[in-house]
């Protein structure tokens, strides 16, 4: 039932799209209409309003576990045991009588009315955040079972009609239950119920834009949940300002983490857009290593080389084997992009020549690294050069990346293409080039 | 040297001097600033220093104080909204859904797209009023502003042409120069600030409503909380929106009390009433002499203009906020019908009805005004809700005080309304 569409389609064709609708509509109950029905005795009596359904949080299509009745003043538990027939009209009760026992928030349940429904949800599947316009149950053998979430507006809309109108289930975009990751709040805090496999499946990208649309609680929680590579990554894919608002919003060791594992330029972009003592503080508390790294990248003028450029350059000694070369490339396993080349130094520490991984496979492995040095010589620019420079730089040549030298022609950056797209896209020359951010000001 | 991390990161912070820890201040200011203000210079728009005029044309100093309860109001809601944003990271119309469910989601939804629509009216009635002093009918006026602003916002222009809205919104401040060179009765006008006196008729009281209806508009709730929202504001930047917001209102406060001065000394003393933008430009005489109209005309297309990109587009955010799919200007419109649908009724609905034919502007620009008191009244209900919502909140929870002194402009706007149309209907 993954995802019930009204399509536009032959009179024919919807009319029986419309009467299967009617079917399997006439099978659900929505939760938002069972709210304030009546609960009665099996000879009809009335004990109390229904107020709350409470499902466990277990993988596929959860249990009803029980029901929170309103008699009085007073929030009762009523156990899906208990339970004879369930409506839409309303609920009955196996015998006329049933233990009241107060209401208690226990951990692996959640409260459908009080945590689930107009609240933001993940869609999984549609890689998008949703609100619950409703809860539909169907029966699954002897059970009531969570089965989907209806996120149309015109169901929210629908709650809204007075009487019977407002209560009946009008699945219009139904989400199966399974590809959905709610937020609970069991704990008094919103945290992610039994994290959905499918989190790890999404792409950094998705993952930013989930990020970027959720309340703060809840982004909060979904970063909680994720490990820091893959949180590390949807940063590095977040808009800066956007991105600048979650690191303000973590605690400092959370956000020193997470920078760390960051592509270094992309962090210091992230870190220019803090107040200092923001910076300053994410700062401490990261590897004196990254962090050092960082400063000097943040030292340099945010629209020049320096500033886009990051700092993960392999550098061979011409002396030194293809071997080691290599070896020192494989070493740059854990840099957040996989370097094209090494650089190669002299004994000065000087840039000598470039030479790439694909050329260092074709050679035996004990070849002097010195003995590859030759036209064409790399095009260096210092980390003062500004961002026009740089990309004539990269389309006169045709390169993937350029290296960045100081006044001593010593390599202490680099600079990938994607990177100088990226500054492109956030330094456009002119206001109206400004990128719409899609904010309100 | 052990502890060397510490002693540079010590040396860093020396080094930066004081000149520059104050200057980063400052910047960090400048990147808060700016919802508070534009939220406060659009209210007054033309809506706003329209409804004013008649204020002090009418009623000369005696109703002044009615703009100093909408200014302490507008600090007190404008602030809430803006910690609500802040905290929750949700804008106002999904934070009522979630917390009070769909009716009350659908009640406020409604409540601020009419709203919307009623001020969005009044904007073009603006803009028609203003070029109407330059003679330029309404006619041609309306449409093609509508269609300007719609490009312009849609394809992401707004930016850079808001800080020249802002800058025309701003002739307004000649109200301070033509208030003080009119020679107002400053007694009258000090008593007539603090003073509660109120006529009991069904006109003074329609514009005491609009008043309050204008100065802490809907729309001005919805936008300050989706700002805070959309920058991704924490509450580390709490201090610095609550400066932006109040130097906001009191900016609003005091444009207000020299539009009511300026007309109460030069119109009210002479029996003058406002019956179309130029009687109303007459105001602004003493300062401008002969160039009044024409700078009258200036800052109300201006001021429009502004309002009037905002208005839309905050509406089409508040709708998709609602509908749980948050949609932006990069969206398509197939992929954010919801969004794009709510901007264009905005617009359209808006222009439409001042094009209508034989009405006047007047009427339009304070009758607006009217609607928006009367449908502020559950928004600002469930924002003070929200405000004592633990859950929501938590440690920034309005205490008990607070809480109490937003009951009280509810009270306030609720028998405003009441008695407006208890009188009404009394005859």
């Amino acid at each position: 039932m993954a995802r019930l569409r009204v399509a536009r389609a032959t009179p024919a064709a919807s009319a029986g799209r419309a009467r299967a609708r009617q079917v399997f509509a006439g099978s659900l109950v929505s939760v938002a209409g069972l709210v304030g029905r009546p609960v009665q005795d099996t000879e009809g009596r009335f004990l109390g309003r229904l107020d709350d359904v409470v499902v466990r949080t277990e993988p596929g299509y959860p249990r009803v576990a029980g029901f929170v009745v309103r008699i009085g003043q007073r929030r009762s538990w009523l156990h899906a045991e208990d339970v004879q027939g369930l409506d839409q009209s309303a609920l009955s009760l196996l015998g006329t009588r049933f233990d009241l026992t107060d209401v208690t928030r226990r951990p692996g349940e959640v409260q459908l009315k009080g945590d689930i429904l107009d609240h933001q949800l993940l869609d999984i599947d549609g890689v998008r955040v949703v609100r619950a316009s409703d809860l539909y149950l169907a029966r699954i053998s002897t059970w009531w079972h969570l089965v989907g979430v209806d996120v149309s507006w015109l169901t929210f809309l629908r709650r809204s009609l007075p009487g019977v109108r407002g209560r009946r289930p009008s699945p219009a975009q139904v989400v199966d239950w399974t590809s959905v990751q709610p937020f609970d709040v069991t704990t008094g805090r919103v945290h992610l119920t039994a994290t959905h496999a499918g989190l790890k499946r999404l792409r950094a990208a998705e993952l930013a834009d989930l990020l970027e649309d959720l309340g703060r609680a809840e982004r909060r929680a979904l970063l909680e949940t994720l490990d820091t590579d893959t949180a590390a990554d949807a940063l590095e894919e977040m808009q800066p300002e956007e991105l600048a608002g979650l690191l303000r919003d973590a605690p400092a060791e959370q956000a020193a983490e997470l920078l760390a594992e960051m592509e270094r330029d992309e962090a210091a972009e992230a870190l220019r857009d803090l107040d200092e003592p923001e910076r300053a503080e994410i700062l401490t508390s990261m590897p004196s290593e990254a962090a050092d790294e960082l400063r000097r990248l943040l030292a340099y003028e945010e629209d020049t080389t320096g500033g886009v450029m990051t700092t993960e350059v392999v550098a061979v000694h011409e002396d030194e084997t293809v071997g080691a070369a290599i070896a020192a490339l494989r070493g740059a396993d854990g840099f957040p992009v996989f370097p094209t080349g090494v650089a190669v130094v002299d004994a000065h520490g000087r840039l000598v020549d470039e030479v790439s991984a694909t050329e260092l496979l074709g050679e035996p492995l004990e070849r002097i690294v010195g003995e590859l040095v030759g036209p064409p010589f790399p095009v260096t620019l210092s980390p003062d050069a500004d961002l026009d420079e740089l990309v004539e730089v990269i389309t006169d040549n045709r390169g993937m990346s350029v290296i960045v030298v100081d006044d001593e022609h010593r390599p202490i950056g680099r600079v990938q293409a994607d990177d100088v797209i990226d500054a492109l896209v956030s330094h456009p020359r002119w206001p109206w080039q400004q990128r719409w951010k899609g904010s309100v000001s | 040297m052990e502890g060397l991390g510490l002693v540079s990161a010590g040396v860093d912070r020396v080094g930066i001097g004081r000149r520059r820890l104050v200057l980063m201040q400052l910047a960090a200011l400048g990147a808060v600033v700016g919802p508070g203000l534009i939220a406060g210079l659009s209210d007054d728009d033309p809506a706003g220093i329209t409804t004013y005029s008649v204020l002090g044309a009418s009623y000369g100093y005696t109703l002044l104080w009615v703009l100093t309860v909408s200014t302490v109001a507008l600090i007190l809601f404008q602030d809430l909204g803006a910690r609500i944003g802040v905290v929750t990271g949700q804008g106002l119309a999904g934070l009522i859904r979630q917390r009070y469910g769909a009716r009350a989601g659908v009640t406020s939804i409604a409540a601020l797209f009419l709203a919307n629509v009623g001020t969005s009216a009044a904007e073009f009635a603006g803009i028609a009023a203003g070029c109407q002093i330059f003679h330029i009918p309404r006619y041609v006026s309306v449409p093609v502003t509508a269609v300007l602003v719609s490009v312009l916002v849609l394809r992401g222009g707004f930016r850079g042409i808001e800080r020249v809205l802002l800058a025309l919104s701003a002739v307004f401040l000649a109200y301070v120069g033509a208030g003080i060179l009119a020679q107002p009765d400053w007694g009258a006008a000090a008593r007539g600030l603090v003073v509660p006196n109120l006529p009991m008729t069904r006109d003074a009281i329609y514009i005491c409503t609009a008043t309050l209806g204008t100065t802490l508009a809907p729309w001005g709730l919805a936008f300050i909380q989706s700002y805070a929202v959309d920058k991704k504001l924490s509450p580390h930047h709490l201090r610095l929106l609550r400066i932006d917001v109040v130097t906001g209102a009191v900016l609003t406060g005091v444009i207000g009390f020299f539009v009511v001065v300026a007309c109460a000394a030069r119109l009210h003393a002479r029996g003058v009433s406002i019956t179309d933008a130029s009687s109303a430009a007459a105001a602004l005489e003493p300062l401008a002499g002969r160039l009044a109209g024409a700078l009258f005309g200036v800052g109300l297309v201006g001021a429009a203009l502004l309002a009037a990109s905002i208005l839309p587009l905050s509406t089409a955010y508040a709708v998709s906020d609602i509908s749980g799919r948050p949609a932006a200007l990069d969206d398509t419109w197939r992929e954010a019908p919801l969004f794009y649908g709510s901007f264009a009724v905005v617009t359209v609905v808006g222009a439409g009805l001042v094009l209508l034919p034989g009405v006047s502007l007047v009427p339009i620009l304070v009758g607006t005004q009217v609607l928006n008191a009367v449908l502020l009244l559950p928004l600002l209900a469930y924002m003070s809700g929200i405000a004592r919502d633990r859950n929501l909140m938590g440690a920034f929870v309005a205490p008990r005080a607070v809480a109490a002194s937003y009951w009280v402009v509810i009270v306030l706007v609720a028998a405003c309304i009441i008695a407006m149309l208890a009188l009404t209907v009394g005859g």
